[in-house]
């Protein structure tokens, strides 16, 4: 061992708390390691600018916290201790693009770029880390490419892959003519459950499987040489091949099928069934969600409540994105409620009501811990007395809230809810609230802005609520002074990020040393998408599609836009998880996250993402300069 | 130690050992009007067997070198000194260098030449020079009969005269490491105490530019200015 080797060892041991090298080989870090320099940067002092050209040097932060800013934008990105630098600039051998600068006195590891090239080389880790950083050079966002990590780690699962990659053999199939005994032998020789009837040019017109056998075949009698086109169920569903599999869960869920065709121009690629997308989940979504159609009591709809439940779990533990188990739950709870509503009012003056689903379920964006926010647009026939109505969809709504309410979905405690005869009001008694809130103004109105606007129709005519929402959008268009009192007040939830330390966390309290993923994580995200929606006129109200849509009208840039949805499913994604581990020990379910439980990565992608939270403030500020 | 026995240790030196000094000899000597991004410092910390100069002897030694402004890390030195007498149990816990390390240490003659090689002619820089360099020095003259006289710098000195505010408040090592919120993986370990001392060093440099003092006689001379302002107070 040469002499000198103590304060290499001290180095690898230090750099080795923080990722990437904390995966690195020993050889490779002490290889790094004695090829370090320090500096040192006093306090403002700049360590980077795209003036002192072609990148010379890789940077570690030892000690201190730098200040990454790009010239012309609010963002701005601070590095603390283990974070690096400027690895775009070196990968592709020119100028940083931030300037860097000692936000405290900063002490950094700094590696020649010849040297820093032949590491990449020499360890794959530390390639990895500062290729998949910048897989989008061009976007030059770090923030997103930091929330690469995330779909690195769902990639595996089934769930986001396309469904052309899951096809796993070519479909096996018959023409429209062939006799029924024909095809079920061609089923049992090829061991499948469906086949697809095709046209010659390939063209899907219909599915037969063996489930139909029973309706269809063995208790009518039918003989075997009947035609298999007239036995099939015509007119399949089919998606691209460029679809995700989660969508195809989706339409399963939707219309109770089994199977979807892969349909490339007209032409069947492939099919999809329920067992190619759940093969390890013992609970299938279109086993729940034919479960929750048949359903005839209570009981049943809270077998199913539980299964959607152990459903979410599963994918969870299968690393499902936030974004697509949120959409997963919130369409089988829609499902769910839809059913509850129709058993309870099943000799009710149905036609008359369009039950609403506000907040979280109004944006699709259900977790496992939910609540009911719902309300109702009742219809007055002329001549017919509001109050006499009302007091009809009363009795009605409370029966549906304590149904809902013993399927697992607590009744409100803000009294939120559709037997709350403030919430129980016709179309034009809507509006006129809606107008109170808007020409007022106050605190109060403002909070139930947040919580009323993200309505959605969820049973009975779908017509109210659309005029609903396009008379809002028409007179909140009108009222910009309220639109912004909206973006001051989101503008107060300012990110937890702290100075000195990664995060502000909250110091006393119910829950000490915690952070709010809830009120300090996702709600900045969802506040600025609704109002962008609202100023927008959109008729979206789930914050990711509000976000993509907002983004196209206002030509914002896709990467920016990008990252603040990878932030805002991040957070998400660990809401989720926390719920989880609560279910797990029995404990409430909350959104108060300790960030000392999150892993030295999560720290730092949490960390981004409230950044992320912070350009997308900026960014709101910017447009609603009025 | 008197001349003479100076001259008697340097005559029983062996033949390689001679040449070897010889070699160092020879080497010019720093120039310490060199600006900082020109020069070699070397930041020393020693290690003893206790605290009394007059009879205590060195352990260790550990040196880090500051090159144009920056610690290379692989520019860095390490060295236990045999002792034929261990130094006390409580001394040993200081320092953390026990008993059996430090019989097995270099013969001292052979260690201080392998820190000369190591040091060249560079200027040296030491938080509380006295210390370091008494036992240096006595080293120097008992194993090698050479009267080690390179120039030193006292951060201890140069520190409270860069940041006067501070000069009531922070006397120790520890009081500045912490001001500059320098970590130390192992304290009272003579290469990790130089180590932090070279990073203290580097915190000095460019606040001392800003006065306009850009080399190693420039320092110099603001921590002369700093002794007498500490004596006068």
């Amino acid at each position: 061992m040469p002499i000198d080797a103590a304060l290499i060892a001290a180095t690898v041991d230090h750099l080795s708390r923080h990722a990437p090298f904390d995966r690195m080989a020993q050889t490779h870090l002490a290889w790094l390691a004695e090829r370090l320099k320090i500096g040192y940067y006093g306090k403002g002092e700049a360590v980077l600018a795209p003036e002192h050209g072609a990148a010379q040097t890789f940077y570690i932060i030892k000690q201190g916290i730098v200040r990454g800013e790009r010239e012309g934008e609010a963002a701005w990105l601070e590095l603390h201790e283990g974070e690096c630098f400027p690895i775009g600039a070196l990968l592709s051998r020119r100028a940083a693009i931030s300037h860097f600068r000692a936000e405290t006195d900063v002490f950094c590891y700094e590696l020649p770029a010849a040297d820093f090239h032949s590491l990449l080389d020499l360890s794959p880790p530390f390639h990895a880390f500062c290729t998949l950083r910048l897989a989008d050079l061009l976007a030059q966002s770090q923030r997103q490419t930091q929330a690469r990590y995330l779909s690195a780690s769902t990639e595996q699962q089934s769930l986001e892959s396309s469904l052309g990659s899951l096809t796993r053999r070519d479909p096996i199939t018959c023409s429209p003519d062939t006799p029924l005994r024909q095809t079920l032998e061609i089923m049992r020789e090829q061991g499948i459950g469906s086949i697809v009837v095709t046209q010659a040019d390939a063209q899907p017109l219909g599915i037969f499987t063996v489930r139909d056998l029973i309706g269809r075949v063995i208790l009518p009698n039918t003989p075997l040489d009947t035609p298999i086109h007239a036995l099939m169920s015509p007119q399949p569903l089919g998606l691209p091949p460029s679809a995700h599999a989660f969508e195809a869960a989706l339409a399963m869920a939707k219309h109770g099928f089994r199977h979807v065709l892969v349909v490339d121009d007209n032409r069947l690629v492939g099919v999809i069934s329920e067992k190619d997308l759940f093969s390890l989940q013992r609970i299938g979504v279109t086993q729940i969600s034919s479960a929750i159609r048949t359903a005839n009591g209570l009981s049943q709809l809270q077998q199913a409540a539980q299964d959607i439940r152990q459903l979410g779990h599963n994918m969870l533990a299968q690393g499902v994105g936030a974004e697509q188990l949120t959409l997963l739950l919130s369409t089988l709870n829609d499902l769910l409620t839809q059913r509850v509503i129709e058993l309870e009012c099943a000799d009710s003056a149905l036609d008359r009501i369009c039950w609403l689903a506000f907040g979280s379920e109004g944006r699709l964006e259900q977790t496992l811990a939910t609540d009911q926010d719902n309300g109702i647009i009742f219809e007055v026939h002329a001549g017919e007395d509001p109050e006499a109505v009302r007091a009809e969809c009363l009795v009605l709504a409370e029966r549906i809230n304590r149904a809902l309410d013993a399927c697992g979905f607590p009744l409100c405690r803000g009294q939120i809810m559709a037997m709350n005869p403030k919430w129980c009001l016709s179309l034009d008694e809507w509006k006129a609230l809606f107008a109170r809130w808007i020409d007022a103004g106050d605190p109060e109105a403002l909070l139930n802005a947040s919580i009323f606007f993200d309505f959605r129709p969820l049973y009975g005519p779908t017509q109210p609520a659309r005029e609903l929402r396009n008379w809002l959008n028409r007179y909140i268009h009108d009222q910009r002074p309220f639109l912004k009192l909206m973006m001051q007040n989101a503008l107060y939830n300012t990110p937890p990020l702290g100075l000195v330390r990664d995060f502000v966390i909250d110091s006393g309290g119910k829950h000490p040393n915690t952070i709010d993923l809830k009120v300090n994580g996702i709600t900045p995200f969802i506040d600025a998408a609704r109002i962008f929606a609202l100023s927008a006129g959109l008729s979206e109200s789930g914050t990711v599609p509000r976000l993509r849509a907002a983004a196209a009208i206002w030509k914002i840039d896709t990467a920016k836009v990008g990252g603040w949805i990878s932030a805002f499913l991040f957070i998400q994604t660990l809401r989720l998880k926390l719920h989880q581990e609560q279910l797990a020990q029995g404990l409430p379910l909350t959104s108060h996250l300790d960030p000392n439980s999150l892993s030295a990565l999560d720290r730092r992608i949490l960390k981004e993402s409230f950044r992320q939270a912070k350009s997308l403030q900026a960014t709101l500020k910017n447009y609603f300069q009025f | 130690m008197n001349p003479l026995s100076r001259w008697l240790r340097h005559a029983t030196l062996d033949a390689e050992s001679r040449q070897r000094l010889a070699a160092w000899r020879a080497q010019p000597n720093a120039n310490r009007a060199s600006p900082f991004s020109d020069a070699r410092y070397v930041v020393v910390d020693v290690e003893s067997t206790g605290l009394d100069l007059t009879r205590d002897r060195l352990v260790a030694i550990g040196a880090v070198a500051v090159c144009e402004g920056k610690i290379k890390l692989s520019d860095s030195f390490e060295i236990i000194l045999r002792q034929e007498q261990v130094s006390s149990t409580d001394n040993i816990l200081i320092h953390g260098i026990g008993g059996e390390s430090q019989r097995s240490g270099l013969p001292q003659a052979q260690a201080l030449l392998e820190f000369l090689d190591y040091l060249g002619k560079s200027p040296l820089v030491a938080f509380h020079v006295s210390f370091d360099a008494t036992l240096i020095r006595h080293a120097f003259q008992t194993y090698l009969g050479v009267d080690f006289r390179q120039p030193w710098l006292d951060l201890a000195y140069v520190l409270p005269a860069l940041k006067p505010e501070f000069s009531r408040s922070h006397k120790s090592l520890d009081h500045w490491l912490g001001h500059f919120r320098i970590g130390n993986y192992a304290r009272h370990n003579a290469l990790a105490d130089a180590f932090a001392t070279a990073q203290l060093l580097l915190a000095v440099l460019p606040m001392a530019q800003s006065r306009h003092i850009s080399d190693y006689r420039g320092l110099q001379s603001l921590e002369k200015a700093q002794r007498w302002l500490s004596w006068a107070s």
